[in-house]
């Protein structure tokens, strides 16, 4: 008695894992179509999305060029790109109030900020995410090394409510310069 | 039931954020502008309908023993559907929005819906149940968001409206500055902060709690007006009768 | 040095409740007394902690397949299975526990906050101790905020409110209170 319970039990849990496993194939098969379909489209997006944010920093016609730089004294910098002799651009992932912040920031030759830009960030609309507005950015425009927010005595604006995100990216402007001046 | 009654149910007798309390935090985290509240209220709709439809359709088929499993699953998978197409046609809001969108997937409100009508009922009602409840969602977090921004940052519509050279524009990606009502300093800042998110909410419920007691006791008073008018000609004749 | 800022920012500068707004659910469903509160806390702090480890080994995999895209369906089925693996643990282990949970135990699957941190180890790039870092002091933040809160909530029945205010408005506001007390911890850093 008990023996044939058993096995019908163990029928039915088949039966359970079959249904579950067949609906979940069928909704991986439904995504895997949607990211074939979009997946290019996306990567064109990020492409754009870093295109532009290069072009607003250091506008440079002629193409960049990444350049090779020590990755474990630079933690935070994700890529430097030369653009001719104009400059670099210095691309940086590094942590604000939420999450993390990808910037990109221009430096002429002469190691003054170019512009900066925001690429990618996870802070508050409304608040920490003000720092891609260009009233914000503007104000890295022709500083040099030792920036600060106006807050700790800077010249940088400091975002009204988000200080945490207008420090890190005054932090992250310094940082960018230091890694291209040690490019040598 | 009819869908007069479905949509009064998803606007207020049983909206899911006011009455039924569910999908708080969503409701709480991203509204603080309007066009991340409308883009997340109908990236909702749009996910709860389709959830509703394939359920209801798969109602017969599925184990009651294993149905959350199967609800999850079918729930993540146009979760990330919305997701993805997100990401390649409004990146802004795919980006404003973060790590909310993947959330959905755990947000009451679809299970929830799941749980208590589409394994019930036919495809019709939940599509419509689908689209109500989504719209009622989408209410609370455009007042949410019409609220916070206001009394918060003093602008409307950021992200969707911005006037330009006198003219009304409206865009879609975001970048809109918004149309500003009162000088930013004037603002209360602390409504666009967490604490503004829990304390709107608490007065959005209030005023829905208030509502809805004022409702019953009209109600109640209607009833019990209608109760007296039939043994008042009774007590009148008694008392002529006395005389 | 990163250890210790990602989990003093997960319990105290983003506290999960306070400043993300992540598990707002049961933070307010379980938080009426301190005793389930604890439990709940304890509960959700397990399953943060498995689900982060796992969930990291989960998406190296799915990287490395160039199967990305399904990682939301494959962390909520992880934390799915998981949830009823310590459901299942708990009963036979111990029973105390498991009663004293009761209920809430199935519905730390729907807590945003164990999806929410998993997807937010992938989002910053976290490396493994990292990512278990970051579950576990994420849940013990949680557990901090949903025993204040509920302390806070048992005194609720001697304060005078207006009516309207009655249970889930009352609650919020004083939620919001405390998240106006964390905010103080914001801006605090570790260099």
């Amino acid at each position: 008695m008990t023996e044939t319970k058993k096995a019908k039990g163990g029928n039915q849990i088949i039966r359970l894992a079959l249904i579950l496993f067949l609906v979940s194939a069928i909704t991986s098969g439904v995504l895997g179509l949607v990211n074939m379909l979009t997946k290019d489209r996306i990567a064109e997006q990020e492409r754009i999305k870093t295109e532009q944010a290069y072009n607003a920093v250091l506008p440079y016609d002629g193409g960049y060029t990444e350049v090779a730089f020590d990755q474990e004294a630079w933690p935070t910098v994700d890529s430097i790109s030369a653009a001719g002799e104009e400059g670099w651009v210095v691309e940086l992932t590094f942590s604000g109030a939420q999450g993390s912040i990808t910037a990109a920031f221009g430096i002429s030759s002469d190691y003054t900020i170019t512009g900066a830009s925001v690429i990618d960030h996870a802070e508050t609309s409304g608040l920490g995410a003000k720092i891609t507005e260009q009233d914000f950015t503007d104000s890295f425009i022709g500083q040099s090394e030792g920036m600060a927010v106006t807050k700790d005595g800077g010249t940088i604006d400091t975002i009204t409510a988000a200080t945490i995100s207008s420090r890190a990216m005054a932090n992250a402007a310094n940082t960018a310069i230091a890694a291209v001046k040690a490019l040598g | 039931m009819n869908l007069k009654q479905q949509f009064k149910e998803g606007l207020i007798t049983n909206n899911p954020v006011l009455v039924q309390r569910i999908g708080m935090c969503s409701t709480m985290a991203i509204t603080t502008t309007l066009f991340n509240g409308i883009g997340m209220g109908l990236s909702v709709l749009i996910i709860l309908t389709c959830c509703n439809v394939a359920i209801s359709a798969l109602r017969k088929v599925i184990p009651n023993d294993i149905r959350l499993a199967i609800f999850v699953v079918v729930i993540a998978g146009f979760v990330t559907i919305v997701d993805l197409l997100l990401q390649a046609y409004i990146p802004a809001l795919s980006a404003s929005l973060g790590v909310f969108i993947p959330l959905i997937v755990v947000n009451c409100i679809i299970i929830g819906r799941a749980e208590a009508f589409c394994q019930h009922e036919p495809i019709g009602p939940s599509f419509f149940d689908g689209i109500f409840q989504g719209f009622g969602y989408t209410v609370v977090l455009v007042c949410m968001c019409l609220i916070r921004e206001l009394l918060g940052s003093g602008t409307f519509g950021t992200g969707i409206f911005e006037i330009v050279n006198g003219a009304l524009n409206v865009t879609l990606d975001g970048s809109a500055a918004g149309i500003r009502i009162f000088p930013e300093e004037f603002g209360a800042t602390i409504l666009i902060m967490p604490f503004g998110g829990f304390l709107t909410l608490a007065a959005l419920l209030a005023a829905m709690q208030y509502a809805l007691r004022k409702s019953d006791e009209k109600k109640a008073r209607l009833a019990r007006e209608a109760k007296v008018e039939i043994p008042a000609p009774a007590e009148a004749t008694a008392k002529e009768d006395a005389e | 040095m990163n250890v210790i800022t990602i989990a003093l920012g997960a319990i105290l500068m983003n506290n999960f409740i306070f400043s993300q707004f992540l598990g707002c659910c049961p933070f307010l469903g379980c938080s009426t007394k301190v005793d389930t509160a604890v439990g709940m806390g304890i509960a959700v702090t397990f399953v943060m902690g498995l689900a982060s480890a796992i969930c990291y080994v989960v998406n190296v995999l799915l990287v490395q397949l160039g199967l990305d895209y399904m990682s939301t369906l494959a962390f909520i089925l992880v934390i799915a299975v998981l949830v009823q693996f310590v459901e299942m643990f708990l009963k036979k282990s111990v029973p105390s526990l498991y009663t004293a949970l009761g209920i809430y135990l199935p519905l730390i699957t729907t807590n945003c906050a164990v999806l929410g941190v998993v997807l937010l180890n992938v989002q910053n790039n976290y490396d493994f101790i990292e990512s278990v870092t970051y579950g576990i002091t994420g849940g013990l933040g949680f557990m901090l905020a949903i025993v204040l809160f509920a302390s806070v909530r048992e005194r609720l029945q001697f304060a005078d409110y207006p009516e309207s205010y009655e249970g889930f408005p009352i609650a919020l506001t004083s939620a919001g209170l405390l998240a106006l007390a964390f905010m103080g911890f914001s801006g605090m850093s570790i260099t």
